[in-house]
Order: C-alpha cells, then structure tokens, then sequence
C-alpha cells in the first residue's frame, strides 16, 4: 500500500466513490428527504466509526452528542435567532463539549467498564433531557424547529425550503466533513489512533499520552454527530427526545458495524441501507427491528468487516481475475 | 418521620431487585468475562412471563418459579447456540451480539404483548398491609424484601459452599487451567450464564407486581445494572449487594425529595463514584 500518495491527494478513489454515491442518491431514490436522512446517519455513523473501527473504542454515547447538538441548534436557533451556519457550528461545539465530558469521565475506565460508562451517561443525559422539559419539550419533542435560509457574507445563497435544496446542502457538509475524517485518519495523530486500537500498553509504552489521543478522538466523534444531530433536527423541523435515547446510540452503532468498521465509505453504505430498509418496512410491519437484530448477529460472526468488507473482497476478487496471477506475481516482484 | 422509614424500605427492596439483576450480570462476567447486554431484556421476558402465566393461571407463586426457569432455559439455549461461537473473538463482538440478541427479544416482545404496558396484580396472600403500632407497609413488598434476602444467602452459598460454585469462582480466576484439570468448561460457562440470566429474569417477575410490565424497561434495567457494577465493582456479590442498595435508597430517597430527578440523581452519584474513585467502591484496579 501506499500511504504516503493517499494521504497527499483529497480527491482518491475513495473520496471519489463517496462522491459518486452522494450525486446518484437523489436520482435514484424516492425522495430526496430520503436521502438526506441517509446522509445525516452517514454523519452519525461516521462520527461513530472513528471512535469503533480506529481507535477500538465502543461507544454507548453517541445519542449524547447527536441529541445535544439537535437540541442546542433547535435552541439557538429558536431563542437566539441563530441562522443555519451559527447554529451548526453551535451544535458542533456542544457535541464536542458533551463529548470532552463523558470522555473525561468514561476514558478514566477501559474496556469493559468504558462500555458500561458511556451507555449508563446515555442514559442520564436522557432523563435529563427529560427532567429540563421547559427546553425540550421533554416527551412531545421540541416542536417547530425553524430551517434558516442559507447565507454567506449577508447574501442569501439558497432559502433550503425544497428538499433537494437542503439536501444539496446537506451533501457539501457531507463530503466537507468525508474529506476532514479521511485527512484525520491518514494523520500521524489518526495512525496513533490505530496504534492505541491494536495495543493500547504499547502506545503508551512508546511514549503516546493515550487518554489524550482518545479524548481528542472523542471530542472529534461528538462534534461530527452533533452536527449530524442538528441537521436532522432541521430536516424534521422537530426534536424528538427518542434523539438522546439510547436507541439511537444503538442505531447510530448497528449501521456502523454492518455497513463496516475501519472503512468510512462503510458509513456510508450501512447507513444508508438500515435507513432504506426501515423505509421500505416500517409502515408494513412495525416489528423490522427484528431484523436489524438478527443482522447484527450475522455480521459479527460471519461478516466481521460489514458489507463493506464484502463489497472490498468482490472488488478484489474481480481486479485478480482480470489481471491474472502471472501478472500478479510480475507485478509483486517490481515492487520488491 | 414513619415516611422516611416507609421509602427506606421501598428502597431496600428495589436495591434488592437491582442486587438480583446486577449479581447475574456479575457472575456471567467474572466467568464468561464478557458483559450482557441482553440482561435486561432477559428481565423483560421474565416480567411478561409472570404477566401471562397469572392471568392464565391466576397462581403467581407458579409464575414466581416457572418464568425464571423459563428464561434461564432459553439463556441456556442462546449459549449453546449463539454465544458460545464467540468465545474465541474479542469482547465487543460479545457485546453486539448479546446487544442483537436484546433487540430481538424486545421487538418480539412487543409483537407478542403490544406496546402498551401491563398490569400484574399482587397476589391475593400478599394483598394488604402489614401493621405495626402506627405504621404501615405494603405486604407484598415485605416478602419481596425477605425473599430476596432468602435468594441472595442461598446464592452466596451456592457460590461459596458448593463445589459448582468452586468451579464458578476457580474459573473466573483461570477457565483455562479449570478446563485442563478436566472440568466440562463448556458445560459450566452454559450453566453459569443460565444462572445470572435466571436471576435477572427473577427480578422481573418480582417487580412485575410493583412496576407493572413496560416494553422499552429493558434499556433503563441494563443501565441501571451498569449503575449497580460500576458503583460495587465488577465480578463482586457484596459489590453487587452494596451498590444495589445504595442505588436503590437514593432512588427512592430522592423520590421524596426531588420525583422527577430521582432517576437522574443515580446517574450523577455514579458520575461522582467514578471522579473519586475510579474502579468502583470495591473495585480492583
């Protein structure tokens, strides 16, 4: 592999599939409301992989910083007149915020009990969203989530009232923040990452300060989902408190590891199945979470890369049949 | 003052039912060495279990034995079938699955009781109050209390005086050497996850009666038990008994003071627990 190449180009094959998928999206689906939902998860669960697939750490929290960041945007935005941008990047830093304190917190434990930590602090940061219901509407959700225009430097870029529209926009944060997680995880900080994923004692032995490399990984996985939170919030023009519920920690964790960990385009692709399906099935039989069930189960024993590791070994399969094993072999001797 | 007393031992017998849920999930970790997650959808089925069997039967003193069997039988089916494929993969991977196997149970759950909770009526020997000079206390949360007080010395003698329980205690230290001294460990790591699950499906049917049946309790069940370990100390029976009562005092202590927050209160003393001191009141680094 060459490393060094990737990491110097933005636009690798990788970025570029990305890319594709997100252009053919609203052409191929029902609806572009659809497909926005399937880029907000993408977030979330992307948020979610480079906690799980890169640094090894299986996070119960992410509802936190998803519910926090649609609750402080939805906030911002209804009692301080924020528009689109401010308000993410408000939802952004709260995601970070609430994620550098249950880090904090959480990463004083490993393993097992880091595990048992972020879903018990999911769960605290449920009820109390629940108890503090003069903001958020506790049971019945923040009703009448406003969706701001879009505006640059005081001119009005688009009013995102349509569906594509918002979901155009929705799919440039995408790809903005596809791109900062690839450059993250190519960085000699997203390497120690890996390190500390493969063998946290011998991180530390080499001098790596880990804690503070996974809080970093952390507050970076808090601030993508709070965004993610915040768009979904505006898609809804609502916030629901099933956002901050540890359901939804689940969902976000489920379409990580069956779309793939270690692979952000496995996000991508996980996400948007599980949120296609629970499209396609939700109103004919309630009960689909059956499925998801018994789809988490398969893939942890038969398909531990997801499908995006199998969607990578058809790929593979298909590149040596073409080029034959002669070539191959040819091929690994000049590299040599 | 008799009010203090009255939520005193409302919160000895809910930190009792905590201790049951929290002291399966102890043991089948101190074993197994792998949490399960599926716990409190275990306890789920167990409280659903009790609901039909005592509207089938009218018997809740049937339900009491049978559901907790029940549920422990069908742990020891989903060990056999399931979990035990995993042994050999690192610790998330039991997570997820036991995570996808507490998915299907609530699911199938709803789809097989609705979605609207249930009701379980005391049982009619322990309808009433118990009276003592000016004070009074609910009968049935009494024998709760003494049940569960019955159940845990039996256990802790289970696991202390019985050679099963040798096994259980030398296994957690070393399942490898146990195995190659010629003990089933198969066998023993089956039964042992059918024990803790049995408990955790125990404490369903006894507070099935108190909180009645709510398809989503699952979640606040588990992260409840994870309060309990956090709080003792994983792979303890006094931490799972200390950090049981403890929670389940503040829990209803708080109920007086402050009802909305009490829940969120547990959650902000495990918080302080874990500032202080990180491994747990009990705990082993």
């Amino acid at each position: 592999m060459n490393t060094s190449k990737k990491q110097a180009s933005i636009f690798s094959g990788v970025t570029l599939a990305a890319l594709a998928a997100v252009v053919l999206m609203p052409l191929l689906l029902p609806s572009a409301t659809l497909a926005t939902e399937i880029l907000i998860f993408a977030l979330a669960a992307l948020g979610c992989n480079l906690l799980l697939g890169y640094t090894g750490l299986l996070s119960f929290g992410q509802a936190i910083f998803f519910g926090g960041g649609a609750y402080v945007a939805s906030l911002t935005m209804i009692h301080l007149g924020f528009g689109l941008l401010g308000a993410l990047f408000a939802a952004m830093i709260a995601g970070a915020a609430l994620a550098a304190l249950v880090g904090l917190l959480a990463i004083r434990r490993t393993g097992i009990y880091f595990v048992m930590l972020t879903l018990a602090f999911t769960q605290m940061a449920y009820f109390l969203a629940y108890t503090l219901s003069d903001w958020t509407g506790g049971d019945n959700g923040l009703l009448d989530v406003p969706r701001p225009p879009l505006t640059l430097f005081g001119f009005e870029i688009s009013d995102l009232t349509s569906s594509y529209a918002f979901y155009t926009f929705v799919a440039v944060m995408f790809m903005l923040i596809f791109v900062f997680a690839r450059r993250v995880i190519h960085s000699p900080f997203g390497t120690t990452l890996v390190a500390i994923r493969e063998n946290e004692g011998r991180a530390s032995a080499v001098g790596f300060s880990t804690n503070h490399f996974k809080l970093l990984a952390f507050v970076i996985s808090g601030g993508i989902t709070g965004i993610a939170g915040a768009l979904y919030a505006m898609l809804l023009n609502f916030a629901p408190l099933s956002n901050i519920e540890l359901l939804m920690s689940e969902n976000i964790l489920i379409m990580t590891i069956i779309g793939g960990t270690g692979s952000l385009l496995g996000s991508l692709l996980g996400a948007g199945s599980i949120v296609m399906l629970g499209d396609l099935l939700s109103s004919v039989w309630p009960r689909w979470m059956i499925i998801l069930g018994i789809a988490l189960i398969a893939v942890v024993l038969f398909m531990p890369s997801g499908l995006w590791g199998g969607v990578e070994s058809l790929i593979k399969r298909w590149k040596e049949r073409r080029s034959g094993a002669s070539e191959k072999a040819a091929k690994e001797a000049e590299a040599k | 003052m008799s009010l203090y007393l009255f939520q005193a031992l409302n919160g000895i017998g809910l930190g009792m039912i905590y201790f049951l849920i929290s002291v399966g999930l102890t043991i089948i970790f101190g074993l197994l060495n792998f949490v399960n997650f599926a716990h409190g959808a275990y306890y789920l089925l167990g409280s659903y279990l009790c609901f039909t069997l005592v509207s089938l039967t009218g018997n809740f003193w049937l339900a009491l034995v049978v559901a907790p069997v029940a549920v422990a039988m069908l742990a020891w089916v989903t060990e056999k079938t399931l979990i035990r494929r995993a042994y050999h993969l690192p610790h998330t991977f039991h997570i997820l699955i036991t995570l996808g196997i507490a998915l299907i149970i609530q699911e199938l759950s709803i789809a097989v009781w609705g979605p609207i909770g249930k009701t379980v009526a005391v049982p009619e020997a322990l309808s009433g109050v118990f009276r003592m000079g000016d004070f009074f206390y609910p009968k049935y949360r009494l024998f709760v209390i003494l049940f569960t007080a019955v159940i845990a010395v039996g256990l802790w003698l289970l696991l202390e005086r019985t050679r099963f329980g040798a096994l259980v205690r030398a296994g957690s230290e070393d399942a490898e050497t146990v195995s190659l001294l010629g003990t089933h460990i198969h066998k023993l790591f089956a039964l042992t996850f059918a024990l803790g699950v049995g408990l955790a499906g125990l404490a369903g049917v006894l507070a099935a009666p108190i909180r009645g049946v709510h398809p989503f309790i699952g979640p606040e069940v588990l992260g409840l038990a994870f309060v309990v370990v956090v709080i003792g100390g994983m792979g303890s029976f006094s931490g799972a008994l200390v950090g049981g009562l403890l929670v389940g005092l503040v829990q209803s202590m708080m109920t007086t003071i402050w009802p909305q927050g009490a829940s969120l209160m547990i959650y902000g003393a495990m918080a302080v627990v874990i500032l202080l001191r990180p491994y747990g009141l009990f705990g082993r680094a």
